[in-house]
């Protein structure tokens, strides 16, 4: 890995007497894409608003591009944030909230003219100069929110909730534009997220956050794939989780006997992990529902209920009826505890 | 007909509440000598003569004066004072409010006789000057309340957006914020304005030599003679003050913030 | 951003700091005045202004309009607000307008008309003697009568605005449904719309209560020294005798009589939940 752009060494983040973000270190490449991912209250607004400057850290050192920021007041750090709700200000026509930036720069008329349009004009915005942000719908704010940050050049853009107050379809078309900026600028990102497609869909590297620390951190494929803890594993889409013991899966509910030796203290198995209609167990199929290319059932189990999919091409098995499954070793994820 | 009862009651109530006031308008342009309506005969010369008494206008010049620069001074220490409590989690914050809302609750001639005897008298303050220190103190609840409403529909992350860009705290007030909560600014200072130049028992006191504001000065007239040259001055201090609203609501649509 | 103490009370504290200093320090110091005395703390300013019986009369006098004036301001607001709040949005703004208008205009003003109605000479007086009811003309002025109407000319436009943004918040159908389930009128108003209103009330019947009870101008030019109020009481015994304890008393009734009325008044309308 090359030389960390953005450094958090030891950041300790704090409201009053609550710690947040306890002794937090992170280090972010230049260039990359990486996201913050986790439950509302994990810290990763938090941790964003710090680098931000918005929030003095109560310990700990941030540093971007190799100078020590930690002191450096949010004016004078050179980050862009696009807040989730934008934050456009709506006493001003769309050219003028880009050109906000850069008129306190005091730059000459002709340059804030062409960089606020060249910047209006990358988000595919040109056109819309005159207009309030009132009189721009959601999507066209957000645009104009990310042309307002890019047009000051920061060092690192940071984005909280992206692609949050969108629509499924705009969320596709946002997602493919934030690549592409992201490509076509070199700008450094760090983006806030709690939907796990969304960190997946996007981030070079994700950083899955609880309670303030880091859970785990990797590749969108090595958290998909290999999510290390019971934690990661259900933020992953593991949706059947147990723990094991002694030959024996055990649950809240109850416990059945395991096929094979566990290496690890839980084990976890997507829906898509667990097959349908043959196996050493049985159980009572609760709820079924079509999910197009696959058939989602709930299997009632001695560990409580069971998530499967079952391939569209097997025989539907009806409501209440008993159903042969298995928990086979080799789509079992081994996770510490 | 359930529409019909509806007007007339609505017809009723707004006669009780308006019709004295036209009634005020008529009996100032009596032609005769005594207050009287139906007036006996039309004519301007109470309307006129009101320009001439020497006491009215010089009363009139120090409730404008008080209302204009109380007014301001309230801005001047509320908008502070209303952003302070409105963006910042202060120790004691409900205490500043009590404090700042407290003149709102005690009544205004109990402040005037405060006044005229800790502050006049044993501190050698002038009149004028009490009166100016009153009618701040008077508006500054109304102040820090329209300027908090506004505040409140202006989401704070725009002013860290503001700062992001390069803004210093001073500048995002002033380019952000200021701009934004203009309308509730302009409404404050409206009703400041004539809340402080109708205010009556807050002056009561605070008299002298002199120095007296217009209502007062009225009162005082009153006492003299009933003509119908201080209906025809109400009249015109109604009209002035209906000027003024009207010109707000079309500017800003101020009933939303009384 | 907004973390610094510091900042923010350097913004508040001047407003803070200026009305503490020119407002709570001087009242405090005239509502203590009467419970000083050469010897140390009393009560004596307080027996000797209830020992009187002219003291005790205005008290009653002032409660009793105050109470009068804030009821009959709520029957009528009732009416009016609820009318008002079937109309048409348009025809409702400028209803509005019309309601809070008088609010703008001096009070002086609008108190002075009611010496042009009920003064001698006055409209009810004509109609009086023209209609032969009476060979001479009434003493309208400088009666309770014309010091409540007064009064409530001033306050109700407080109860009507208070009642009408509570009535906003009715849920648009529920009327309707409790009609449809079979309420009388009479119990419409009593079981869905007061209990829906009630906070409108309760924000409504301070305003009018305090504001009739601390109003000088209306019992000045409406009642004279006839019909005197805790105000003009107030006014007098300073301007007349000096009397700054009386002052002190009537400035601590004031007080602790506004904030009774708001505190029953809550208190009613939890009670009834």
């Amino acid at each position: 890995m090359s030389e960390p752009f953005v450094s958090l060494s030891n950041l300790t983040l704090s409201y009053g007497d609550t710690v947040a973000v306890p002794a937090l270190d992170l280090d972010v490449v230049e260039g990359e894409l990486i996201a913050l991912l986790g439950p509302s209250g994990c810290g990763k607004t938090t941790t964003m608003r710090a680098i931000a400057g918005l929030l003095s850290p109560t310990s700990g050192r941030i540093s971007i591009d190799g100078r020590d920021v930690t002191r450096v007041a949010a004016n004078k750090r050179g980050i862009g944030l696009v807040f989730q709700s934008y934050a456009l200000f709506p006493h001003l026509s769309a050219f003028e909230n880009v050109a906000f930036g850069l008129r306190l720069q005091k730059l000459p008329e002709a340059e804030i003219r062409s960089r606020t349009e060249a910047g209006i004009a990358t988000v595919g915005l040109a056109g819309f100069e005159g207009r309030k942000p009132a009189e721009m719908s959601g999507g066209q704010q957000q645009r104009l929110a990310l042309a307002r940050s890019l047009v000051m050049e920061p060092k690192v853009l940071l984005l909280d909730e992206p692609l949050s107050n969108l629509d499924a379809r705009l969320r596709l078309e946002m997602r493919t534009e934030l690549q592409r900026v992201q490509k076509k600028t070199g700008v450094t990102m760090v983006f806030v997220t709690h939907d796990q497609a969304e960190a997946l869909a996007l981030a070079d590297r994700i950083v899955l956050m609880k309670d303030g620390k880091i859970e785990q951190l990797g590749t969108p494929h090595e958290l998909y794939a290999e999510p290390a803890t019971a934690f990661a594993a259900e933020f992953m889409g593991f949706e059947n989780i147990f723990r094991a013991e002694g030959g024996n899966l055990v649950s809240d509910h109850g416990q059945m006997p395991l096929g094979f030796a566990a290496a690890a203290p839980m084990l976890a198995w997507r829906p898509s992990g667990v097959v349908v209609g043959e196996g050493p167990f049985r159980g009572t199929v609760s709820a079924s529902s079509f999910a197009g290319g696959h058939r989602e059932y709930v299997i009632e189990t001695p560990l409580g209920p069971i998530k499967a999919d079952a391939p569209i091409e097997s025989a539907e098995v009806p409501l209440g009826e008993s159903v042969a499954f298995d928990l086979p070793e080799t789509t079992a994820r081994a996770l510490a505890a | 007909m359930k529409n019909l009862t509806a007007w007339a009651i609505i017809g009723a109530t707004l006669t009780f509440l308006i019709g004295p006031f036209i009634i005020i308008i008529f009996a100032g342009a009596s032609a005769g000598e005594a207050l009287a309506f139906p007036p006996d005969g039309l004519s301007l010369r109470w309307y006129l003569k009101v320009f001439t008494i020497e006491s009215f206008r010089q009363s009139f010049v120090l409730s404008m004066g008080l209302a204009v620069f109380g007014t301001l001074a309230a801005l001047l220490l509320g908008v502070p004072a209303a952003y302070a409590l409105n963006r910042y989690d202060l120790p004691g914050a409900e205490t500043i409010r009590t404090i700042v809302a407290s003149p709102i609750i005690v009544p205004g001639i109990i402040v005037g006789l405060a006044l005229l005897r800790y502050l006049v008298i044993p501190l050698n303050f002038t009149v004028t000057m009490a009166l100016f220190l009153a009618h701040t103190a008077l508006v500054l609840p109304y102040a820090v309340r329209v300027v908090s409403s506004s505040l409140n529909n202006l989401r704070s992350d725009m002013e860290e957006a503001a700062v992001l860009l390069g803004c210093s705290r001073v500048q995002a007030f002033t380019k952000v914020v200021l701009p934004n909560i203009r309308g509730g600014v302009l409404a404050a200072f409206i009703l400041g304005f004539v809340t402080s130049f109708n205010q009556v028992p807050v002056s009561l006191f605070l008299s002298g030599p002199g120095v007296r504001t217009l209502p007062i000065d009225m009162l005082a007239y009153m006492e003299i003679t009933y003509d119908p040259s201080v209906a025809a001055l109400s009249a015109l201090l109604a009209f002035m003050s209906l000027a003024i609203v009207f010109v707000a609501e079309r500017l800003l649509g101020f009933s939303r913030y009384v | 951003m907004f973390s610094s103490t510091r900042e923010g009370l350097a913004l508040a504290l001047p407003a803070a700091i200026f009305a503490l200093l020119l407002f709570i320090v001087p009242v405090g110091i005239l509502l203590s005045e009467a419970f000083q005395s050469d010897t140390g703390w009393t009560l004596q300013g307080y027996v000797d202004f209830f020992a009187k019986p002219l003291n005790q009369t205005v008290f009653l006098r002032t409660l009793k309009l105050g109470v009068l004036v804030a009821g009959t301001a709520a029957v009528i607001g009732y009416a009016a607000a609820f009318s008002i709040s079937n109309l048409s949005p348009v025809a409702r703004g400028r209803v509005f307008g019309l309601i809070i208008l008088p609010l703008m205009i001096s009070p002086v003003a609008r108190t002075y008309a009611w010496i042009v109605i009920l003064g001698r000479t006055g409209i009810v007086n004509d109609a009086i003697i023209g209609l032969g009811l009476s060979e001479t003309p009434i003493r309208l002025l400088f009666t309770e009568t014309a010091v409540f109407l007064g009064l409530l000319q001033l306050f109700m436009p407080l109860m009507i605005i208070s009642l009408l943004s509570a009535m906003e918040n009715i849920p648009r159908d529920v009327i309707p449904a409790a009609r449809v389930l079979g309420a009388s009128w009479f119990q419409v108003f009593f079981k869905v719309i007061l209990p829906l209103t009630k906070e409108g009330l309760v924000v409504g019947g301070t305003l009018v209560f305090t504001g009739a009870l601390t109003a000088y101008i209306t019992p000045a030019i409406l009642g004279g020294s006839k019909v005197l109020m805790l105000e003009t009481l107030l006014y007098q015994r300073v301007n007349v005798a000096n009397d700054f304890v009386s002052a002190s008393v009537i400035a601590m009734i004031l007080i602790v009589m506004s904030f009774a009325a708001n505190l029953l008044l809550k208190r009613i309308a939890t009670a009834r939940k």
